[in-house]
């Protein structure tokens, strides 16, 4: 671990900071465009989400400057991500197939 | 010891290597908070996942109680202050002090902004009595939009979602005037800015948070 090898942290530059910024405000009143253009019932949510996600890539990647760092912090989101869908995919395995929604809920 | 000090500024604590050592462990801990951070909110997306695929009709009838227009504002407020923070690092990097502070002095005025707008959509809903839980007593009108067994479900998980992000733009705020202190007593520089970093990734999960809540909960026709 030589220090010029590690020296200086990625610094990003205006324009792209800037870019990313419009770019996420440009996806927001897409997703608001798109929501209000009433598509039928899976694609609605399945455009809004699929929004959702590119933004959420932008956010992590540029701002949060994931591109440019240690690839193991990546891996710990990508690794939560995957967590997190396995937590809503056992539980709607559940939840989708019981004969009576429970009373009280 | 003195043989160590052209490798240890004062910044970096005796059992780290370097400050870039130090840099990459605070950053690594933020990461592993941060994935904290995901699966807490994520049980509340699990419950609105769940609670949407029993009541798909409730959801789409009382979202409509949402003003996507202010949902909207926000969202461009958070993208906004986002873009400010990622200024604040950059700034602390180029060891422009001055930039670092009006930066985090945007972040903090477009942080109050989201919640002043927050607190007019709560005063809107709470005054209708469209209150979550068993403080649901929503007035005839409003009962007669409403009308499903289940509406103060979706009420709940409003409230609870947007309630708690809320707690955590309050927290970034505190946390963002403490760096802006602190930069005003010369804290920071390009050589040691990792409080500033950090504090931004905590705030561009904030962020990224909305982005999910705004199209989940405002978005619904």
């Amino acid at each position: 671990m030589s220090a010029h090898e590690h020296h200086g942290h990625h610094i990003a530059s205006v324009k792209m900071l800037w870019s990313v910024g419009i770019g996420l405000t440009i996806l927001t009143v897409l997703t608001v465009t798109v929501a209000k253009l009433g598509l039928p019932s899976p694609f609605d949510i399945l455009s809004a989400l699929a929004i959702a996600l590119f933004k959420a890539y932008l956010v992590a990647a540029y701002f949060m400057a994931l591109k440019w760092d240690n690839r193991f912090n990546a891996v710990l989101l990508i690794g939560a991500v995957a967590f997190f869908l396995l937590m809503v995919g056992v539980t709607l395995l559940d939840t989708m197939y019981r004969i009576e929604v429970v009373p009280s809920f | 010891m003195a043989n160590h000090s052209a490798n240890h500024p004062a910044h970096v604590q005796h059992h780290f290597v370097d400050s870039d050592q130090q840099f990459d462990s605070a950053k690594l801990g933020m990461w592993v908070f941060l994935v904290n951070e995901i699966l807490f909110f994520g049980g509340l997306f699990c419950a609105y996942i769940i609670f949407r695929a029993w009541y798909p009709e409730l959801f789409t009838q009382a979202a409509l109680e949402l003003n996507a227009f202010w949902g909207g504002v926000n969202t461009v407020v958070l993208i906004g202050s986002s873009l400010t923070v990622a200024m604040a690092i950059r700034s602390a990097q180029r060891n422009e002090i001055k930039g670092l502070r009006i930066n985090l002095m945007i972040t903090i005025l477009l942080a109050c902004v989201f919640l002043v707008i927050k607190y007019f959509e709560y005063e809107h809903k709470l005054h209708y009595g469209i209150a979550p839980g068993s403080f649901w007593d929503p007035t005839p009108e409003k009962l007669a939009i409403l009308d499903h067994p289940k509406a103060n479900i979706f009420f709940s998980i409003y409230y609870m979602m947007t309630g708690i992000h809320g707690l955590h733009v309050l927290v970034g705020i505190g946390l963002m005037i403490w760096i802006y202190i602190r930069a005003g007593k010369g804290h920071f520089s390009s050589e040691y800015y990792t409080p500033v970093e950090i504090t931004g990734l905590y705030w561009h999960l904030v962020d990224l948070i909305w982005i999910f809540l705004f199209p989940l909960l405002y978005l619904i026709e």
